[in-house]
């Protein structure tokens, strides 16, 4: 016995030595980057703004504006609205292609999902531009719609309007949401179908009842990895947006940029990300509740 | 075998940290020698030091910025220039947060040819010969519009306001600029405001708001859109107009009876440059008057210098709608000084954009 143990504690204490190494370079980065930036953004949110780049003394002011002020609750339910409208879209155009690439592709699945990645390959404002060239006043929608004789003067109603954010975002992130719902699909087992058609389930009541439970799991983390950072971007209303479509992260940068007012800023950034933690926690109560496959 | 991987890793590690360590080290020093310029984006040009970029081949590396508020929070934050370009009524603001060091007039050689107008401007002054900014561009702020879209508009900034024109205009967004029109509507004065007139302001930009498709502060998208006809007018800077006027574009750019806003840039020395020789070169090299004509022929913009204006026709500064003597237009515009209220209208200006 003891020798066994003898023979096993050089062994069991070299792989934690090798588990500590390939854990090092993980931890570093959540406590250095992650956990310190967070902790500075949460100081800073108590602070108040004399200019200087860590303010002064100790307030709860900047969180006092941000619940007095009905403008901070509109933007946050505007991103919010606009985010949800993103999530959606993203995940309902999602679904038909992860779920043609889990049952039907064939020997062309790894030629499509190199396709579906493909857009990953541009830069982000790349991809924003080519949208403006879609929408725009002159742009390739409005010639083709007044081309086709359905319209005969060009419309200003796609580009700088909340639905250009939409579209948009919803385009830039359908990869982030294809990926897990195909893994989600693909991971069912085929036993399952062949039961549900065995006893004598049409198609579609085998994909109501069978596929959509089991694939919720991987829906579920799509509409998280969609709608947390889409709450937060400011990017694309700035790009696309318009006036109408400010969302949260506008107002944030704007604090840390022309307004100069990082301390309010830190305590919006705070708020957000409490009203997304909210938002996750009730995600996961959905998923406990309909999401679970056994 | 284990311990024989975990050498080998460690061996590894501390090989690949002294290669990243090293490949560090070599940028920084690359980076040493080359002047960190910060500007304006269209200010970087080549052609703006050709004299500097003939001793010193490839010797500047130029980040830009959309605003100089922008700039201002970045290099607080600690980004850090050899030189950077904001405009005259930032300076005292970069100056009072301890971001500055004087500049000496003695080393800059055409600091003679420098309109006094500019050179004389107070929070330039650090005494003894010497100066916080280094004037070296002006130039104007009104609406650029399209004469066959909108037909004879009273020579007024209502336009920006006008309802008929609403989702096919846009402003830029800058304190310095929309803000300060709004104030010049409302009778505000703009650079020093009580409480009450800022509420006057607030409620100005707010009835703007909904007639807007943007605000922004990028040129090349503006003067896009209204070669297009999506917009038909828009705050902008004379560059703009010379651009849009070269492509043929049906525009002109507007003397509102308010006035125009008139603005003068110029360059500022980090407290921390590490290449100050350096950067007495690019300033001088910029003040050549070369560069001050490439400066005005290509952009529209007035250089800072009387000599740059002694190469350029009368016929070409009347179409550019620039006298050869920055005190005759400031006779008929608002000069853009020092904003008292600065962050506070800054802050209610953000807070108007986003709806409030």
């Amino acid at each position: 016995m003891s020798a066994i143990i003898a023979a096993r504690t050089p062994e069991a204490r070299s792989s934690s030595g090798f588990r500590a190494t390939m854990l090092l370079p993980g931890a570093l980065v959540t406590f250095l980057l992650i956990l310190f930036a967070l902790g500075l953004v949460l100081f800073l949110a108590f602070r108040g703004n004399d200019g200087s780049l860590l303010g002064v003394g100790l307030t709860v002011e900047n969180f006092a504006t941000v619940a007095t002020d009905p403008l901070y609750w509109t933007v946050t339910l505007r991103s919010l609205v606009i985010a949800g409208l993103v999530t959606l879209a993203t995940v309902v155009t999602a679904y038909p292609v992860a779920y043609y690439l889990a049952f039907h592709a064939g020997h062309r699945r790894g030629l499509l999902l190199f396709l579906v990645t493909l857009p990953f390959w541009t830069s982000y404002l790349l991809r924003v531009f080519a949208w403006k060239i879609v929408l725009a006043y002159n742009g390739v929608l409005n010639s083709a719609l007044i081309e086709s004789g359905i319209w005969s003067e060009p419309t200003l109603a796609f580009l700088n309007t909340p639905a250009a954010v939409v579209v948009t975002l919803a385009h830039a992130y359908a990869p982030f949401a294809i990926l897990p719902i195909y893994v989600a699909l693909d991971t069912i087992p085929k036993s399952l179908l062949e039961a549900a058609s065995d006893l004598g389930a049409r198609p579609f009541t085998a994909f109501r009842r069978v596929v959509l439970p089991n694939s919720m799991p991987g829906v579920l983390a799509a509409a998280l990895v969609v709608f947390v950072p889409t709450v937060g971007d400011y990017v694309t209303p700035a790009m696309v947006g318009g006036p109408a479509s400010t969302m949260i992260g506008t107002l944030i940068q704007s604090q840390f940029g022309k307004a100069n007012d990082w301390p309010f800023g830190a305590a919006l950034s705070v708020c957000v990300m409490l009203v997304i933690l909210l938002v996750v926690l009730v995600a996961r109560g959905a998923d406990r509740r309909f999401g679970s496959r056994t | 075998m284990a311990f024989h991987l975990k050498s080998l890793t460690g061996r590894k590690a501390r090989a690949g940290l002294a290669a990243l360590a090293l490949a560090l080290s070599s940028t920084v020093a690359l980076a040493a020698e080359k002047l960190q310029y910060f500007t304006w984006s269209g200010y970087e040009l080549p052609d703006f030091n050709k004299s500097f970029l003939a001793a010193h081949p490839d010797g500047v590396e130029a980040s830009i910025f959309g605003d100089d508020d922008d700039a201002f929070t970045k290099v607080k934050a600690g980004f850090r220039p050899d030189i950077a370009h904001p405009c005259y009524d930032k300076v005292a603001r970069w100056n009072k947060e301890g971001l500055l060091q004087p500049i000496d007039t003695k080393r800059i050689k055409n600091w003679d040819s420098i309109f006094p107008v500019f050179k004389n401007l107070p929070d330039l002054q650090a005494g003894d010969g010497k100066v916080w900014m280094v004037p070296w561009d002006w130039g104007n702020t009104s609406i650029l519009y399209r004469t066959d879209l909108v037909k004879n508009p009273e020579a007024s900034w209502n336009l920006l306001w006008d309802k008929q024109y609403a989702g096919r205009m846009a402003t830029i967004d800058a304190v310095h600029d929309t803000p300060i029109v709004a104030a010049l509507l409302a009778g505000v004065n703009p650079f020093d405001m009580t409480a009450e007139q800022m509420d006057k302001v607030a409620e100005k930009l707010r009835e703007q708001r909904p007639l807007l498709s943007s605000y922004t502060t990028d040129m090349t998208s503006v003067e896009q859109a209204l070669a297009s006809g999506q917009l038909v007018a828009a705050m902008t800077w004379n560059a703009s107009a010379t651009s849009l006027k070269k492509q043929g574009v049906p525009v002109e750019f507007m003397k509102p009876k308010e006035g125009m806003l008139t603005w003068a840039c110029g360059f500022v020395m980090l407290k921390d440059a590490k290449n100050v020789d350096l950067a007495y070169d690019f300033i001088n090299s910029r003040l050549d008057a070369d560069s001050g004509k490439y400066l005005i022929q290509s952009y529209g913009y007035g250089s800072s210098l009387s000599t740059a204006f002694a190469g350029v026709s009368k016929e070409e500064l009347d179409k550019l709608q620039l006298p050869a003597d920055p005190d005759v237009m400031l006779k008929s515009t608002i000069f853009t000084g020092p904003m008292k209220q600065n962050d506070d209208v800054a802050k209610m200006f953000e807070k108007v954009k986003a709806g409030g």
